[in-house]
């Protein structure tokens, strides 16, 4: 049930907002210097795979101003553990060697030094001798699953065991099917490309380490160093500052560990700071899929069975064999089966993007969906709203499903919790004018010259959190003016984490926003918080912050009822001030009731709430988006341009308008920017990116493209704090399929991203044979 | 290394640098304003931006050695006597950011319009950010932000 | 590395002299600092060259002077570039979409770095002179012999250049400036400047079709074809289509950022509206 609030719903400022706008907010490269501390650089692989039979660094270490060199044989722990020994990430993205001696992409780690000052630490780096013997390196996903194909890496077979999730059966399904649509789908490589560049700052004292990153991911590094140091969790204080964007990519990055280690052997404080290039070719992209696609239908457009194959590019070290989506589950059919391939090849490591699989996966499943309502000239809308989930319908492929198997053996039936995604496709229609301009397949809604335009559109969902993610501990503690401080492990990536926790807070507490302090970045001093991914803090996070809050009222109010001389039930807080319901002349402000002694403790009262909880997985919203694009294409120029897109999502109650406007912006963009111009170029002979910064990797700028309409359908999710569900990854999953489709409704040719002028060209003369 | 001194936001600090340092990385560094970010260290993002002799450049292509005689106005330079500029206070108001990263090139170059242009056009303000990047993508209401900015600096002259 | 601040001119060249080609001029930097990496080992000597007086524009006998020094977005301003014959120099900056480039980077530098910049295409369509500065005396180059290939000019490692010399266009001339890019700010993919110059019956009498950025030869060429199609004739839409179609005489580079086929296509897109613009400047008799 909507309750009615103060602060929920309300765009209140960021409580970061002034450290922003002057300059004062501090990223990782910002942290000021420690004493003693010397720089690290590192010596990177030119070849995409090759062992390292040899290596010198004694000329390095002999160099005035160096410290320390580590290179793949150094012992890190002191009990004999190498450098080439493995870690993995909780979340598969990563599994390798920390330095290894067989390298597997172009950037591979190779040796690190540390020096007092960036030159001479370059200069080092120049001195160290390798003597590499090439190995057979990969670079197709098909070529590296062959049979007999050579091995990417030391480790492992090329490709993960499949995951595969199946209901009904296909083959009875495609069986009734009137029509079949087969159709195979892959993309460029896109990377997160932040703006900031990221640094890591090591530094032992004694047989403990502190770090201070930018990461979104504070605990999982405390436990991955924790572990591969051989270290107690009381040793490891991970300091997290906010990142300047990450979208994936900040969580616990081999690099991190690489500062420890130097820091180690240094004896002193460390700081390694990623250049520019480093960002984009050395750290992580997002997977390219190759998916093929199978959909059986009945005439009247009534699916029947679904099956996809969706191969996906883990790189180098890579480990994923999940894509993450829910996306699989949007349409209901009886019969369903998709399977999951991590591939490797020896191309930089690929892991999470933004959107995931709902971005991937979505999109060849959407253009799978467009050529079967094609196929019966169907409107899409309308094919769509045919087809498509509802509240209750049992969610076959979620990662709940992937990991109650793989970590209980068991197999539980997974409901859709809320959907709004039926009024998201309906309303958004209506916004872009739908009606009006859908003149057919393949036909353009107008055509003026030499130009043509079309519209398409495309829906997608996302998790909003995981429960597999982790137990969430949270506090608020009240001070004695009234003021609270909250403490949580949510990272700040642009995402406005911290001030929407504050915002579920101060609606429990009665209080103001900028009453709230928040605390977070600090392993010491925060409870175990989920990594901030997958869109956890709004709908999984905030509940403990939420029961924390309830905790801490709960005392104001025992207190409260005390110097009121009133039952606690009978209380409430608003306006920063405790009163009795239906009597509100009758109560106390909260400063008074914290700064005041009580009699039989002769001092003033602390009041700290807390809340350490886990969510249960039946209990997890899904968020939901239906995009609608008009698209123009210049035939003179073989120029796309967007005309005008709509984005239309449901997600739950919006905590903070403009939070939430600027992330589904962000998303647009984003994809934007895969749609059009953003792809890493590997040399097709070497693995080594062509085009490793801004000069080549372009993104959208203030100019390049029309400004999104956003719209949010509130469908109220009974087990988000206040009826929210996430947000921040799905705003980039149903938009590359919205402008692809509408690029084929404008030209009759189906492209996949990026939809460059070159690929437009060859559709345009394929047209005219 | 070359003894110099900076005139960076009314105050001389002094540096000591080698010719090819940055004032970016000066700035940053020795003179310890890390406002200015280096995004990119070569041009292409526009978080380095700061104002020299009242025209926005970008400081990490600028030598830190070569502006010696010049009136460098930083983020940190903005505010005046603990009062916000009105371009700082929109961008809080109508929440211009996200991340926060580009904030301060953004904030930067937009001052630098304002004070030339006091009632510029959405496309002119586009354009005086047309080289920064803002990869979380919040030029929706970084334009909104600069004209409600110049409509509150119009509104007090 | 030393850095030098001359004041005069003199003293400059004697530093250039005495370093050869170790010493870099600089004024505004872009060039120099975006590439140190690579440079930091050749470079003894970074020339400051912004206190020489060479940032200027003027016009004298005739010609318009415009020292080396004088940035993009003086240019940009300046009454004499922004306005009436020479406003094609104020059109080209305008389709630089990067304020702050357009307030570092000055005319003598991307006259010197020629590829992928703007400005020496437009420069070579209204048949810049370029004047070079050294201990021996200054010369005079023209911009189509000043350039020599990507990144390769006709300075000599003790000379510099000190200004560029447009000469006044005849009677009757307008010219355009377009360009392509992948994203507003960006390298130029294709550039393209034109001027075309009527005599009094309306006749095509002298006309420049240039391309850069996109040229296999790494610097701004004329499409002979394209100018042969114009020259004395009258020009009408379907002699600037042909003259359009003409430009593919100029090799592209074909390259991962886009390919030559895609760069012939704009420069023809290009040529075709600048002609357009050009004509409908003269008819409107501006």
């Amino acid at each position: 049930m909507k309750e009615k609030t103060s602060i929920i719903g309300k765009s209140l400022p960021l409580l970061d907002g002034f450290e922003k706008v002057t300059g004062r907010l501090k990223y990782a490269g910002d942290v000021p210097a420690m004493p003693r501390m010397h720089h690290a650089k590192v010596l990177r692989s030119p070849y995409a795979h090759a062992k390292v039979v040899s290596i010198d660094v004694s000329k390095a270490e002999a160099l005035r101003g160096v410290s320390a060199v580590i290179t793949h044989m150094d012992d890190i722990t002191g009990r004999k553990k190498t450098c080439n020994s493995p870690w993995h990430d909780f979340s598969f993205n990563f599994r390798g060697p920390m330095i290894s001696q067989e390298v597997c992409y172009v950037g591979d780690e190779v040796a690190v030094v540390s020096a007092v000052d960036e030159d001479v630490a370059k200069e080092a780096i120049s001195l160290i001798e390798v003597e590499y013997e090439e190995l057979p390196a990969i670079f197709d996903m098909e070529e590296s699953i062959k049979p007999g194909a050579p091995a990417v890496r030391p480790w492992g077979p090329n490709a993960l065991d499949p995951s595969v999730f199946s209901w009904g059966d296909i083959e009875q399904g495609f069986g009734e099917a009137d029509y079949i649509i087969e159709n195979r789908v892959t993309m460029g490589n896109q990377q997160h490309a932040p703006l900031d560049r990221n640094a890591c700052i090591a530094n032992w004292e004694g047989d403990k380490v502190a770090l201070w990153t930018s990461t979104q991911a504070l605990f999982w590094i405390r436990d991955a160093v924790t572990e591969f140091f051989e270290l107690s969790p009381n040793n490891v204080r991970v300091h997290s500052t906010p990142t300047g964007g990450s979208f994936g990519l900040w969580w616990g990055n081999n690099f991190m560990f690489l500062a420890v280690a130097i820091a180690r052997k240094a004896k002193r404080p460390v700081r390694l700071v990623l250049t520019r290039d480093e960002v984009m070719t050395t750290v992580k992209r997002r997977e390219k899929p190759l998916i093929d696609a199978k959909i059986g239908f009945k005439k009247d457009g009534t699916m029947v069975s679904q099956s996809y194959r969706h191969l996906m590019d883990n790189g180098a070290y890579g480990n994923k064999f999940d894509p993450y989506q829910s996306v699989a589950d949007i349409y209901t059919t009886k019969h369903g089966r998709v399977e999951f391939i991590g591939v490797a090849t020896n191309l930089l490591p690929a892991g999470c993007m933004r959107g995931v699989g709902d971005l991937t996966l979505a999109y060849a499943m959407e253009q799978t969906i467009d050529m079967a309502a094609e196929k019966i000239n169907m409107d899409p809308v309308e094919f769509r709203l045919k087809n498509h989930w509802q509240s209750g319908d049992i969610c076959h492929t979620s990662q709940e499903v992937l990991f109650a198997k793989l970590l209980f053996n068991k197999e539980p039936e997974v409901e859709l919790t809320s959907s709004g995604l039926a009024e998201c496709i309906s309303k958004g229609a209506e916004k872009i004018g739908w009606k009006d301009k859908w003149k057919g397949w393949g036909k353009p809604s107008s055509v003026d010259g030499t130009k043509l335009r079309g519209v398409g559109m495309g829906i997608s969902t996302h998790i909003s959190g995981l429960a597999f993610f982790g137990f969430n501990g949270i506090t608020l503690k009240v001070n004695p003016d009234g003021t609270m401080v909250l403490t949580t492990g949510i990272g700040r990536m642009g995402q406005g984490g911290d001030t929407t926790q504050a915002m579920v807070a101060a609606e429990v507490m009665g209080v103001e926003l900028e009453d709230i302090n928040v605390v977070d970045g600090d392993t010491d001093v925060v409870g175990h918080t989920m990594v901030t991914f997958g869109s956890n803090g709004m709908h999984m996070v905030s509940r403990a912050t939420k029961a924390a809050a309830e905790h801490a009222k709960e005392q104001l109010l025992e207190f409260a009822g005390r110097e009121l001389e009133a039952n606690p039930e009978d209380l409430d807080i608003k306006n920063r001030r405790v009163y009795v319901k239906g009597s509100e002349e009758i109560g106390i402000e909260l400063k008074d009731l914290m700064s005041k002694p009580i009699y039989e403790y002769l001092s003033a009262p602390e009041v700290i709430g807390s809340a350490s909880q886990g969510v249960e997985f039946h209990k997890a919203g899904k968020m939901m988006m239906a995009d609608f694009a008009e698209v123009e294409i210049d035939t003179r120029t073989a120029q796309m341009k967007v005309i005008q897109f709509v984005a239309y999502h449901d997600s739950g109650t919006v905590v903070n308008p403009a939070v939430c406007e600027n992330q589904v912006a962000g998303g647009y963009y984003q994809s934007m920017g895969l749609c059009t111009t953003e792809n890493l170029v590997f040399d097709e002979d070497t693995g080594a990116i062509l085009n490793p910064n801004f000069m080549d990797y372009k993104i959208m700028g203030p100019l390049d493209m029309p400004d999104p309409e956003i719209y949010f359908e509130e469908v109220y999710d009974e087990d988000g704090p206040f009826g929210a569900k996430g947000i921040g990854e799905g705003v980039t999953c149903a938009v590359p399929i919205a402008i692809s489709s509408a690029v084929y409704n404008a030209l009759g040719v189906r492209l996949d991203p990026p939809m460059t002028p070159a690929k437009i060209l060859e559709a345009l003369k394929s047209k005219a044979k | 290394m070359i003894q110099i001194y900076l005139n960076v936001n009314g105050e001389e600090c002094p540096a000591n640098v080698k010719p090819h340092w940055s004032l970016a990385v000066v700035l940053r560094e020795q003179i310890g304003l890390t406002g200015t970010k280096t995004g990119c260290e070569m041009g292409t993002c526009g978080s380095c931006t700061v104002l020299v002799d009242g025209k926005p450049i970008f400081s990490c292509l600028r030598m830190a050695v070569d502006v010696q005689d010049c009136d460098i106005q930083t983020i940190e330079g903005i505010e005046t006597d603990d009062v916000l500029h009105p371009l700082q206070q929109t961008f809080i108001d109508d929440h211009g950011m996200q991340c926060g990263f580009c904030t301060p090139g953004m904030i930067v170059a937009a001052k630098a319009l304002l004070d030339k242009n006091s009632d510029p056009s959405e496309q002119e303000v586009r354009e005086a950010i047309g080289g920064h990047l803002c990869r979380c993508g919040t030029y929706v209401r970084i334009v909104r932000a600069i004209m409600n900015a110049a409509e509150v600096m119009r509104s007090k002259s | 590395m030393e850095y030098y601040s001359p004041t005069d001119l003199n003293e400059a060249y004697e530093l250039l002299k005495k370093f050869g080609d170790t010493a870099i001029p600089i004024a505004g930097s872009t060039f120099f600092m975006g590439h140190r990496e690579e440079l930091f080992d050749e470079v003894e000597a970074v020339i400051n060259i912004k206190k020489l007086g060479l940032g200027y524009i003027k016009t004298e006998d005739e010609i318009l002077k415009i020292g080396a020094t004088t940035t993009l977005n003086e240019i940009f301003d300046h009454e004499i570039t922004s306005s009436g014959v020479y406003k094609i120099f104020n059109e080209t900056v305008n389709e630089l979409n990067i304020n702050e480039v357009r307030n570092m980077a000055t005319i003598g530098g991307e006259v010197c770095i020629a590829g992928e910049v703007d400005m020496p295409t437009t420069l070579l369509a209204y048949d810049a002179n370029i004047v070079i500065g050294g201990s021996e005396g200054t010369r005079v180059v023209s911009m189509a012999d000043f350039h020599i290939g990507y990144l390769n000019n006709a300075l000599d490692v003790t000379e510099m250049v000190v200004e560029v010399q447009i000469p006044k266009p005849p009677e009757n001339t307008a010219g355009g400036f377009y360009k392509f890019e992948r994203t507003a700010a960006d390298l130029p993919i294709v550039n393209v400047a034109v001027r075309v110059s009527l005599d009094d019956d309306g006749i095509c009498k002298d006309v420049r079709v240039v391309a850069g950025a996109a040229t296999m030869s790494g610097v701004p060429q004329r499409s002979a074809a394209a100018e042969a199609v114009l020259l004395n004739n009258k020009i009408n839409e379907d002699l600037i289509m042909q003259a359009a179609e003409a430009s593919s005489d100029i090799e592209c580079i074909d390259d991962f950022r886009t390919p030559a086929v895609v760069r012939s296509l704009w420069i023809k897109c290009s040529v075709e509206d600048a002609l357009k613009k050009a004509l409908s400047e003269l008819d409107k008799g501006e």
